[in-house]
């Protein structure tokens, strides 16, 4: 029996009963460094274990009888997100980690052994563990200080109510922008992804928001208009936000050994002419997706590559372990060297000419370019012609210590522009209503391209040997077995109906045939968006069969969320004529999926 | 209908704030270990206000206490500025280039302060860029007497004290378009306010006092006892040295009107405060600024010339400053309004101090008995022992005080029926029977100052 109110479980245990629980105020341990030996030596502590003893009782007062056989205290370990500790060490290959259990080892011990024994014999588990895995965290997460305050703040989760959009508020200010003071003053509101700080939404000045406690909900959240604001001025004049979490290597070599082992290792063709900008994966045999990021081709030799934020550790090393032992071939993380400010909207390209009196037309400067320019006084500003949203605009990437420069000048010159601060929340909104996955929320080490309509971003008629060809060469012949959906929710009332966030499941004709990987409301289609697999199985066996393009398009589609269904509408291509505001007409980032 | 203890324990606890020094390298080298603050409302809204701040651009820790009369505007104003002021007053120059160097170009100034705030304490934000302007003034100015400014920690003290107030008088003179920030101006002129500031760098302690707000110091003696040190002397009419000075500073013909009452000209306790322009200006000058404002009575401001009013100004916010150079047995230093010390003497405050930090010290008793024991029993034991510790205990000194300055009988225990009648008197009446409340104390590392003398010698 578990009772979240009182924070406690009780079971039988011998012909008595066993209860524990996990209290408001845990004592954290071996912080300071102690010898862990003194596990065995802790003194039990009453008074500690009253409110415990207390709910206890009061659920089941006839145990006031009982007699008290021992009282036993020992530590548990936690983590600082609440999951385990699965993997290979980043570092030494062949040492592989299984911890951190935050007190489920004996309900997860069966299952994570499996993956674990998997993974040591296979190379990789038969699911996806990228949540668990070891490599979502980096030696930034280990201080002792950091470890100490977040325990103490994740125990006490563990009975507590846990909502979408939950930030953990310890460990907090570790990795900011330099423009992190900036920002917070115009105020920003903060959400940690690997110890970096982004900005959620700028709250504007007069207005207040709940209290933390009072702005946990299912439902709408309080911010709804305030992002709502933000996504306007992205799509009628020009934005900034401030993106520099983002992970960035750059990889160069003295002759071609950069452009071949990146060609062997990345799905795309990077032998592009030298200032373009490729999206590609990073797969693995199978053709899933280890990362999914952008290069730039910055020189014939070198290349710049850029990463979500959680790739930090995972990227490097795989990179690490497949790159040639090539002295001559260098890869360097560059992830702290820049800020990344991300320029997006139809005025985006008007704020940049003035600042850099360069031509910025599409004659110029098209899409998925990328062009070292000054900026204001600054010089050597990487900017690229991505958004990462679909929407027009550009990626500047700023060497740190321009950043302050930069973001005054655009902000000064993007004033008669209506130029504003916006963020990772507007850019949410804006990228799923466009149907652009993200690796980590959409794309896991077990989806390919041809399961989310990104074929044109592999070299398959290339006649070039690459990680997972075989895979997809096969899954281009016989099909897919799920397939990356958009869905358009229609009956559902933004107001007063619970909201959509992700791992809701949908159904095909009343039937379950997958779950959400995402979700947003389009403040431009006034609707909720989902984005979601879609599989097939067969009525009567159950057995997956090929998904294909007839078989979404077939079907009358359901989001369940949490136990209610709405009618939603499938896609599987993004719209495009909605979005009037394109100046391009050749927009790359978007012709894409339409090149199938 | 009564308070619960637990309702009284809300009432008592909301203006707790309190801050703990990090023990930064496992090598605590500042002085104050903690302080701990908290303060009661009898006005309502409350008219006293409290500042806590550490330095940033030279060393050491501030903490201030104001009390304000007829009307809260200018402790408010006093203690959003005051530790400005002071912090400018201590710069070297080269600092104070940076600051106006980066201000002219508009760029990111230096941070001068960190302020430990309660979340209560509010700014009055449309001013802020107001005051900050006039902040600019001064440092100007003490850029301009063309010299490394060189002020003693006491010079320093004095100037900020001196010329906040003459800023506070200034700026209702000056003419203003923004209607807001007149009456505001006007506001913090005509009502008033007391100070107490102490600064703390190492082993130098410097407290500089206008009015009768106190600072006193435990001392916990060598054969165990604890003694107290005033740091201050009070600042009203039964100071020998306060009516001293007035008579110095009046005409002989003025020496029996001076002093009615026990107030200065039969109006205001303390003898020295901000603000209270009634008792600086001229009378002419007072008429002239009030004429020009607006609305007088919807700022409650206080319109009255005190009679035989001869020779302004009565009154002056200049202060006192003691020094005390820190010696190991020096423990804690207690800052209050007069609220407090009305209630309490120097030497209970510090009896009652030194209580609560003997009982932290000691270890909560072991939990005895026998086994077998059954659920319920243990229950009932647990139970015993957390109550115990709740009533005796306030984690806040300050709030302890605030009980005690209360709730006392005349057995000089907390007697809850007592404090719960003080808490939930009537508005109009509450002010007749208590003065707001505001304590903040500071806790020295004693072993900081040890290593300073073992270092030093």
């Amino acid at each position: 029996i578990v009772d979240p109110d009182g924070r406690i479980y009780i079971r039988n245990w011998q012909g008595g009963i066993l209860s524990g629980g996990f209290e408001k105020n845990p004592k954290p341990l071996f912080t300071e460094g102690r010898n862990q030996l003194e596990i065995q030596n802790l003194q039990e502590d009453w008074d500690h274990f009253e409110p415990l003893l207390s709910a206890l009782l009061r659920r089941m007062p006839d145990l006031e009888a009982l007699q008290i056989m021992q009282l036993v205290n020992c530590p548990e370990s936690f983590t600082p997100d609440m999951r385990c500790i699965m993997g290979e060490s980043p570092t030494v290959r062949g040492y592989f980690v299984l911890a951190g259990m935050n007190s489920a080892g004996i309900s997860y011990g069966g299952g994570a052994g499996k993956y674990l024994a998997e993974w040591m014999v296979n190379g990789y588990p038969s699911e996806n563990v990228w949540p668990l895995d070891l490599k979502r965290f980096g030696t930034l997460q280990s201080s002792r200080t950091f470890l100490r305050h977040r325990v103490m703040e994740v125990m006490p989760l563990m009975c507590d109510l846990k909502v979408p959009r939950w930030d953990f508020q310890t460990g907090r200010q570790l990795r900011t922008s330099p423009l992190y003071d900036r920002l917070d003053a115009q105020g920003a509101r903060w959400m940690e992804k690997h110890g970096f700080e982004r900005v959620k939404y700028f709250v504007p000045p007069g207005k207040d928001l709940l209290d933390l406690d009072q702005s946990k909900t299912f439902y709408k959240p309080d911010w709804f208009d305030i992002v709502g604001s933000e996504v306007k001025c992205c799509k009628e004049a020009v934005c900034v936000i401030d993106m520099s979490s983002f992970t960035k290597f750059e990889i160069s070599s003295t002759g071609d050994q950069a452009l071949e082992s990146l060609q062997y290792l990345f799905s795309n063709d990077l032998d592009v002419p030298v200032g373009h900008v490729v999206h590609t994966g990073m797969l693995n045999e199978k053709g899933g997706y280890e990362n999914d990021c952008s290069i730039a081709r910055l020189s014939k030799r070198s290349f710049f590559m850029i990463s979500p934020t959680d790739q930090q550790v995972h990227c490097w090393a795989w990179l690490k372990n497949r790159l040639p032992d090539d002295s001559n071939l260098t890869m360097e993380d560059v992830t702290w060297k820049y800020t990344a400010l991300n320029l997006i909207g139809p005025r985006a390209v008007d704020v940049l000419s003035e600042l850099s009196y360069a031509p910025i037309t599409p004659e110029h400067f098209p899409s998925l370019f990328c062009k070292e320019m000054s900026v204001g006084y600054a010089n050597g500003i990487r900017v690229m012609s991505i958004t990462h949203t679909g929407e027009p605009g550009f990626m500047l990437y700023i060497p740190i210590e321009y950043a302050l420069h930069v973001y005054n000048e655009v902000m000064n010159m993007g004033q008669k522009y209506g130029i504003r601060n916006a963020g990772y929340y507007a850019l949410r909104s804006l990228r799923i209503e466009k149907f652009f996955a993200f690796w980590g929320q959409d794309l896991d080490a077990f989806t390919t391209p041809m399961e989310c309509g990104r074929e044109f971003q592999v070299k398959l008629e290339k006649g070039m040997q690459f990680v997972g060809q075989e895979a997809l060469l096969e899954q281009k012949q016989n099909g897919v077995y799920k397939r990356f959906t958009m869905f358009i929710l229609e009956d559902h009332d933004t107001d007063m109906d619970l909201w959509p966030w992700w791992g809701e499941p949908i159904f095909r004709n009343g039937r379950y045939v997958g779950k959400t990987t995402s979700s947003a409301y389009s403040y431009t289609l006034e609707r909720h968006v989902c984005l979601g697999f879609v599989q097939h199985f067969d009525e009567k066996t159950g057995e997956e069969l090929v998904v294909t393009t007839d078989f979404i398009n077939q079907g009358e589609y359901e989001i369940d969320i949490a136990g209610q269904r709405f009618q939603a509408k499938a896609k599987l291509y993004p719209f495009s004529s909605l979005f009037t505001h394109r100046r391009r007409k050749d927009e790359v980032e978007l012709s894409g999926y339409q090149r199938e | 209908f009564q308070l619960s203890p637990s309702q009284i324990n809300d009432i008592l606890r909301a203006g707790e704030l309190s801050h703990k020094i990090l023990d930064l390298n496992g090598k605590n080298a500042n002085s104050v270990l903690k302080f701990e603050s908290n303060q009661l409302a009898s006005n309502t809204p409350i008219e006293d206000r409290r500042s806590a701040a550490t330095c940033l651009q030279t060393k050491g820790m501030m903490f201030g206490v104001f009390d304000g009369h007829a009307g809260s505007a200018c402790a408010q104003a006093v203690s959003e500025r005051l530790l400005h002021y002071i912090a400018v007053s201590l710069m070297p120059r080269q600092t104070l280039e940076e600051i106006e160097l980066a201000v002219e170009c508009m760029k990111p100034v230096l941070p001068i302060l960190q302020w430990h705030k309660h979340p209560n304490d509010v700014e009055y934000r449309e001013i802020t860029s107001q005051y900050f302007e006039n902040l600019r003034v001064y440092w100007q100015h003490l850029l301009d007497l063309d010299t490394e400014p060189g002020f003693s920690l006491e010079e320093a003290m004095i100037c900020a004290f001196k010329r906040l107030d003459s800023d506070i008088s200034l700026e209702v003179q000056a003419p203003q378009e923004n209607e807001l920030m007149r009456n505001i101006a006007l506001q913090v002129a005509f009502s008033g306010a007391t100070a107490c500031v102490a600064h703390i760098d190492g082993v130098h302690l410097h407290v500089a006092n206008t009015g009768d707000c106190r600072a006193i110091l435990g001392v916990h003696e060598e054969d165990g006892t604890w003694s107290t040190l005033p740091l201050t002397r009070d600042h009203n009419a039964f100071d020998e040295f306060e009516i001293r000075r007035l008579k110095r500073e009046h005409p002989r013909s003025e020496e029996k009107t001076l002093l009615v009452n026990d107030r200065l000209l039969g109006i205001l306790m303390p003898s020295r405060a901000f603000g209270d322009v009634q008792l600086k200006w001229s009378k002419e000058l007072q008429h002239s600024v009030l004429e020009n404002s607006c609305d007088v009575e919807a700022l409650n401001i206080y319109q009255y010339v005190p009679p035989n009013y001869h020779t302004p100004p009565y009154l002056t916010a200049e202060p006192e400053v003691t020094y005390h150079k820190l010696r190991s047995k020096d423990k804690f230093l207690v800052i209050a309004s007069d609220g407090l010390w009305e209630m309490l003497s120097n030497e209970k405050v510090v009896k009652l101090v030194a209580g609560h930090l003997m009982e932290l010290n000691v270890q909560k008793p072991q939990l005895a008995f026998e086994k077998p024991v059954n659920l319920g029993y243990m229950h009932s034991l647990l139970l015993q022992r957390k109550n115990r510790g709740i009533a005796s205990l306030d984690q806040n000194i300050a709030t302890h005080l605030i009980r005690h300055a209360i709730g006392s009988n005349e057995y000089g225990e907390v007697d809850q029926e007592k404090l719960a009648a003080m808490l939930t008197l009537p508005e109009d009446l509450a002010r007749m029977y208590r003065d707001d409340i505001t304590v903040t104390v500071v806790y020295f590392n004693s072993e900081t100052i040890e290593n300073y003398y073992r270092n030093n010698e």
